[in-house]
């Protein structure tokens, strides 16, 4: 198993899963391309994964309102949506676009429910687009599947990537936002 | 042959609007006041009086019960005199309604295409917001012979439940629709001098004292049984969201979609997102499903955009309120404000 950081959150991936922590300088385009947190590549399908920490350290209880712009759902769709059209144009470059790709989004706030992640969910399958056009023209897939999760529907769903909140930088540290 | 499309023009709320229609599930989403049900109801007239041949005019005024049942409150409220005009379309046949703000009786408007439109009679039912079958002892007489206040979708619901079973065993398909629907309220229905009761093993139980919810299950498992939704056959549903639990709703949906498998053809309005879900996870590729968005312009008129899948159906009046509830619990979460 192996673990890597997003912040404070921890995940895990299996023995076998190959992971490439795609935002980091070996990017090379972030001056232009937005980049998703992880690739991972099964056996049978690459995984996109972006992680959003609302409850980070870094939310200050003086820059609360600024910090919970970047989270309401217009930015936050639009900043899912072209990181990830950038990274799969990145790796269609590449030539690394030979797998179906899945898009798993976490978003680590708590008190967002079902109704609330479903709802996200949706509108990130309406703009990436997850259909392609109506008349049926795309004869490939930008994208398998995609969902939004908070860390308790992440570790239901998806067990074999278990996330965790590292200890002593929990939401205590945030400024005391709970 | 199923509706095609419906188009008004300075009638009721609309200035002017065209729907295309779905032979199969028709999906009316939008905020209050966007003239779902209206669309319903006119829809809901033109086949009525298919089967009736009573005036289409008269069935307006009856269906939409205008104050005074003055014909001419149905045009749109505009400054000076207007005329208002209805048309339902049945590929190339249509119904057309046409009358003046000046119109006090359903005699002072015009209709076209009626003699032709009749010569192909359309069963249909439409189910109000509001539950009618425990109120149903005495009502339908009193209707008839009385002026009472109730759109007259009321009383013509209640005629289509106590139709009698159709002759002969039910087949597989009829059947297993009434098996699921019995498995959701745990009984069946049965009628006693004009009275509903939900029947299972352990007695009747009055419908006045059985959940709205349940009720409305009820009203559709008779109308299955009494052959009333059948291949060929309309149904109309305002809201059927209203006093039924969501965990009622996928075998709600469920059944809604083998009816339009078996050649019903399905309107609804809703308020739901749950129900457009459920439309969504259990569609099949050939199921023929239409969402119709309706909306208000920046001229304040009502528009409508057609959607063949969930995810296109914009604008999504349901979707924005889940943005707005999520946005609030971000903001209250970690945007500072009081909890």
């Amino acid at each position: 198993m192996t673990t890597f950081t997003e912040g404070n959150l921890q995940i895990a991936f299996p023995a076998g899963a190959v992971v490439q922590k795609f935002d980091d300088r070996s990017h090379g385009l972030s001056h232009c391309m937005k980049a998703v947190d992880f690739i991972v590549e099964l056996k049978d399908r690459y995984l996109f994964i972006e992680i959003k920490d609302p409850q980070h350290p870094e939310s200050r209880r003086e820059e609360r309102d600024e910090w919970a712009k970047k989270f309401l759902a217009c930015s936050l769709d639009e900043d899912l949506k072209y990181k990830y059209r950038d990274s799969f144009l990145y790796e269609w470059a590449c030539g690394k676009v030979d797998k179906p790709i899945h898009y798993y989004v976490l978003v680590a706030l708590d008190t967002l429910d079902g109704a609330e992640l479903i709802a996200r969910t949706d509108a990130l399958k309406r703009i990436i687009p997850l259909d392609g056009p109506p008349a049926g023209r795309w004869t490939k897939k930008v994208v398998d599947g995609c969902a939004v999760f908070n860390i308790a529907t992440w570790n239901e769903k998806l067990r074999g990537f278990p996330v965790t909140r590292l200890p002593g930088v929990g939401r205590d540290n945030a400024g005391g936002v709970r | 042959m199923s509706l095609t499309r419906i188009q008004c023009e300075r009638f009721t709320a609309f200035e002017k609007i065209a729907v295309d229609l779905s032979p199969g599930i028709n999906v009316f989403v939008g905020a209050n006041g966007t003239g779902k049900t209206h669309l319903m109801k006119l829809a809901y007239a033109a086949c009525d009086v298919s089967k009736t041949k009573l005036g289409f005019l008269e069935k307006l005024v009856r269906v939409f019960l205008p104050s005074g049942r003055r014909l001419g409150r149905l045009v749109k409220r505009q400054p000076g005199r207007n005329r208002g005009i209805a048309e339902v379309h049945q590929g190339d046949r249509k119904i057309r309604a046409s009358f003046s703000t000046l119109a006090t009786k359903p005699e002072s408007g015009k209709v076209a295409g009626a003699s032709e439109w009749a010569t192909r009679p359309i069963e249909s039912v439409y189910i109000p917001v509001k539950e009618m079958l425990a109120s149903a002892p005495g009502f339908r007489s009193m209707y008839a012979q009385r002026e009472l206040h109730f759109e007259e979708v009321y009383a013509d619901i209640l005629d289509r439940a106590y139709r009698p079973p159709l002759r002969g065993p039910a087949d597989k398909s009829r059947r297993r629709l009434l098996d699921s629907l019995q498995e959701a309220m745990a009984g069946r229905v049965t009628v006693k001098e004009e009275e509903f009761f939900l029947s299972d093993p352990q007695g009747n139980l009055e419908f006045t004292l059985l959940a709205e919810g349940m009720r409305k299950l009820g009203l559709l498992w008779i109308l299955i049984q009494n052959g009333t939704l059948l291949d060929g056959s309309v149904l109309f549903w305002d809201e059927p969201e209203t006093n039924l639990n969501p965990r009622m709703f996928k075998a709600l949906i469920e059944i809604l979609l083998e009816l339009q498998r078996q050649g019903v053809q399905v309107f609804l309005a809703t308020h739901d997102y749950v129900i457009l879900k459920e439309f969504d996870l259990q569609k099949k590729p050939a199921d023929k499903i239409a969402y119709h968005s309706l909306f208000r312009d920046g001229g304040r008129e009502i528009k409508w955009q057609g959607a063949g899948r969930y995810l296109d159906i914009h604008p999504n009046a349901i979707a924005e309120t889940f943005a707005d509830l999520y946005d609030r619990e971000v903001k209250r979460t970690i945007g500072g404000g009081s909890r």
